[in-house]
């Protein structure tokens, strides 16, 4: 933006990621280190668009030609003004988000899209290192308080917000430490909970009190909650996974992607593992769900040091490039290599799973695959329709299912509660509002599983929600409200 | 006349809307533009339009996607919509849909506030029509092209736009007269382009009060006489021609302190020369961008976004003079040193004259004086030697770093030039 001819003379270029061969060895970042002078080269192709689609793009209204000026003018304090005035935790969408904004950049319909999650991780990198992000604590307190069940991105996200709104603010979480997926789903090598950890700090600084172990409608009575807080927003997020029942299911060695994930966590963090080990060393994977969390399996199959890993898709093989049928500035559906499958991994699409076989003795030994089409009948969904003759066995000791996750977990808390579900099973909460007076619900507990950075932006929204319940009138920033001012 | 509205319209429906509001022709810019690929980048004057839209970069042009079938498509869309809904209103053209503003429904709506306070009565006012008003254009409006007095000058002119020989003549004019010496300059440069005439081929005197317009777009060859006044948009778009202005013998006024060319007189000129014994309006010499004046006294926001040409005013300004004036030179007797504080200094700075202004100037008060018989320029002239230090002479500041750089060049690149030579014929030895 700084550059009206960026575009024209730089071409998109980042740090290449650290090797493939030797990275797998351990579960460190898979990207290096940041550098700033690649950053500011990057954010020189920035267009300063009259419409800057990234806008919209970007969940959470990141104002991205303001900031990206402000790196090509290497005024990082003003770029982290900036940034942070839209998006909480820039370090977490900065490494994990797949960057709906870079799809709708603009200078995308004919030319790679501007680097804006590298120049955003930069940013945020840049502030700690040199003392910006410090914590800002409200200068005044309401006296309200206000308990958030879950500490997920989405729950961290509204406790900082409802935070500077002056009000206390408490996070229960049940597992043994805050931070929901990014603690407990999102592989280290992908987001080192050092980072994590760092803004919790920060957080705690600016007054937030947090408690782990403590799982609300078990060894917490929601009623209790209700009583001491003058309101109750549920984060929980969207926790059970969708299963496959087909014979076969119960062999040993057929496992949820989010348990063997979490107890990989659980290792590198340097916790015990309580629960059966599940290790992919010497043994042939198949992950069966071709999305994100389906990814990171096969990134952690590879450290595990498994024989061979393969990841199955119901869905056909998504074309490289944007078709008619999803033109730019939308989110295009098209084939994605993840560092994970860059690790080494077979990938297959058009699959579907028939049948797990097991051993005398109940062990899974394969896999009974066929290949499938889809059919496509005007004015009807698209059915798959089995290809006769290509009925396989695929051999695997290990078969890891992600295929998405359903809606949070109902038993337990949300049928205590007796709370309004929508049609697919999450808590009904129009403008956050749950069907119990009070009671406000965000994240993938309310929209259904998704990004980090949905949960971020549904955690401000709703921060704003409490803030205006319990105060009448709220100054929270929120993607329709800026309060930044004088650029 | 034929009523056109424009402005965000996009759809048939805007269209129709449109209509029943009284329009009888829309324009369609912007959805237009977006059909053939535009993003509406809001870089146009930046040349950097990134799907070759709105550039002269070859690189950025050959990314343009855009087809005519997408336009055609849009337009085929709009009329499709309008027909469909001039159908379910039962309209059979659009004529008869034409200011129909009773078919228009207002919506309810409470979303915001302000609504409320909204009266859209004026808007949806329908006129009542009789044999005398109608609601569309009911015939064709005589502009009187016909009879111009430029058809006249054109026919005079023959022998100068056939043998380029010259030509002299004399008319009357009045307030009703526009634009005179537009087509006759058209005919001019159709057959001697860019270029035009020798200077003063043309040479024609009028008598009275000019239209607006006069001697707008004159080209070389063309010298115009104007014994009277004249109305706005004097020597518009001046393209070489000469404009010669002075009051009537019989008047009894003193030129130098009244106006007798209206406002924005010489707006866009790009060349020839103009002499005025008298004062001009508001925005004189606004865009002028080569064009040689001269003037008894200008009114408020002289030479605004000036960019080049030459400007010599013998009296006093209006305020705000020299605003957003990037290029150029004025001079102004600023006898009564009032100057400084009607001047926009924003971009431009008062110097003092050098030898070469003093001959310009002197050059062009002489000729002043003999092609008007100014009294003024007389009396500037008669003490010349301590008069001409009374001028000021603005000047952009840019411009003149430019110019300055510019010389430097010049003279760097002749010593250079001189001791390459040196140079050489030493190492020839």
């Amino acid at each position: 933006m700084g550059k009206p001819t960026g575009f024209l003379e730089q071409d998109r270029e980042l740090p290449k990621k650290r090797d493939p061969k030797k990275r797998i060895s351990d579960y460190h970042e898979v990207d290096p280190l940041i550098d700033e002078s690649i950053t500011q080269k990057q954010a020189a192709r920035c267009m300063d668009c009259g419409i800057p689609f990234c806008h919209q793009g970007c969940p959470l209204g990141n104002i991205i030609p303001e900031f990206n000026d402000a790196v090509y003018q290497t005024n990082w304090k003003l770029a982290y003004e900036i940034l942070i005035s839209t998006n909480n935790f820039p370090e977490f969408t900065g490494r994990i988000c797949p960057a709906p904004c870079e799809a709708s950049c603009v200078l995308s319909i004919n030319k790679p899209a501007v680097a804006i999650e590298y120049i955003e991780k930069t940013i945020i990198e840049k502030a700690f290192q040199e003392g910006y992000a410090k914590p800002r604590i409200p200068t005044t307190r309401t006296n309200k308080k206000i308990a958030i069940v879950g500490s997920g991105p989405a729950g961290l996200a509204a406790a900082a917000q409802l935070n500077y709104a002056g009000h206390a603010v408490t996070v229960f979480e049940r597992a043994d430490e805050i931070g929901g997926l990014l603690r407990y789903g999102i592989p280290d090598f992908k987001l080192d909970k050092q980072v994590l950890d760092r803004r919790i700090n920060l957080m705690t600084e600016e007054g937030i009190k947090f408690q782990v172990n403590i799982n609300v409608g078990e060894n917490l009575s929601i009623q209790q909650l209700k009583e001491d807080f003058d309101a109750v927003l549920l984060c929980g997020g969207s926790t059970v996974p969708r299963d496959l029942s087909i014979p076969g299911r119960n062999l040993k060695g057929v496992h949820f992607a989010m348990d063997f994930l979490t107890q990989q966590n659980q290792r590198v963090g340097g916790k015990k593992v309580t629960v059966e080990e599940i290790w992919a060393t010497g043994k042939n994977v198949i992950v069966i769900g071709g999305g994100d969390t389906g990814s990171d399996c096969v990134g952690t199959s590879n450290r595990h040091g498994a024989k061979s890993v393969t990841q199955i898709e119901i869905l056909p093989k998504p074309p490289n490039d944007r078709t008619e049928s999803m033109p730019w500035p939308n989110w295009p559906m098209i084939l994605r290599t993840s560092t994970s499958h860059e690790e080494g991994c077979e990938r297959q699409w058009s699959i579907v799973t028939k049948e797990f076989i097991g051993d005398e003795s109940g062990n899974l030994k394969g896999l009974r695959v066929v290949d499938v089409e889809s059919k496509t009948e005007p004015g009807k969904a698209s059915t798959f329709v089995e290809v006769t003759g290509t009925e396989r066995v695929i051999p695997c000791e290990i078969v890891l299912l992600a295929m998405g996750f359903m809606h949070p977990q109902h038993a337990g808390l949300l049928n205590q509660l007796g709370i309004e579900y929508d049609e697919r099973g999450n808590v009904k909460a129009s403008r956050f509002q749950t069907s119990i007076e009070g009671l406000f619900a965000a994240g993938d507990m309310r929209r259904g599983q998704s990004l980090v950075v949905w949960a971020i932006s549904e955690g401000r929204e709703a921060a704003r929600a409490v803030d205006q319940f319990l105060c009448g009138v709220s100054y929270l920033e929120s993607k329709e409200v800026s309060m930044l001012t004088a650029l | 006349m034929v009523l056109q509205t424009d402005g965000q319209i996009r759809t048939g429906r805007d269209l129709a809307i449109a209509a029943l509001l009284g329009a009888e022709e829309w324009g369609v810019a912007t959805a237009a533009l977006v059909t053939a690929g535009c993003i509406m980048m809001r870089k146009c004057h930046l040349n950097t339009c990134p799907v070759g839209v709105a550039t002269q970069n070859k690189e950025l042009r050959a990314l343009f996607t855009g087809k005519p079938e997408y336009v055609v498509n849009l337009f085929a869309f709009l009329a499709e919509e309008l027909r469909e809904i001039m159908a379910e209103l039962g309209f059979r053209t659009v004529n008869e849909m034409v200011g129909q503003v009773d078919r228009l429904e207002l919506r309810k709506t409470d979303d915001h506030w302000k609504y409320n306070h909204l009266d859209l009565s004026p808007l949806l006012f329908k006129e009542a029509t009789n044999l005398d008003v109608a609601l569309f254009k009911q015939e064709e409006q005589d502009h009187g092209i016909a009879e111009v007095l430029d058809r006249k000058l054109i026919s005079v002119a023959k022998v100068a736009l056939k043998e380029a020989t010259g030509v002299k003549a004399e008319f009357r004019i009045t307030n009703q007269d526009r634009a005179v010496g537009t087509m006759l300059s058209n005919e001019i440069s159709k057959i001697y382009l860019g270029p035009g005439l020798p200077d003063d081929t043309i040479h024609i005197k009028f008598n009275g009060t000019a239209g607006q317009s006069f001697g707008a777009f004159a080209t070389r060859g063309v010298t115009f006489e104007l014994e009277g006044d004249a109305n706005d948009y004097f020597g518009k778009g001046l393209s070489g021609g000469k404009l010669i202005l002075y009051p009537s013998p019989k008047s009894t006024y003193n030129p130098s302190k009244n106006i007798i060319v209206g406002n924005v007189a010489f707006f866009g000129a790009t060349s020839g020369e103009a002499y005025i014994k008298g004062m001009a309006g508001e925005r004189f010499a606004v865009r002028n961008s080569g064009v040689k004046v001269i003037v008894e006294g200008v009114g408020d926001h002289g030479c605004e976004y000036m960019t080049g040409g030459t400007v010599v005013i013998l009296g006093d300004t209006g305020r705000n003079f020299a605003a957003g004036m990037s290029g150029g030179v004025a001079y102004v007797w600023d006898i009564n040193k009032t100057f400084v504080k009607n001047c926009n200094m924003e971009m431009v700075m008062l110097d003092t004259l050098d030898e070469e202004d003093e001959k310009l100037l002197r050059t062009m008060v002489e000729a002043h004086q003999q092609f008007t018989k100014s009294q003024l320029a007389a009396h500037v002239l008669s003490y010349w030697s301590t008069a001409y230090k009374n001028f000021v002479k603005v000047m952009p500041i840019d411009y003149k770093a430019v110019l300055e750089k510019r010389k430097a060049e010049k003279k760097a690149a002749s010593l250079k030039l001189s001791v390459g030579n040196t140079d050489f014929k030493f190492s020839s030895n």
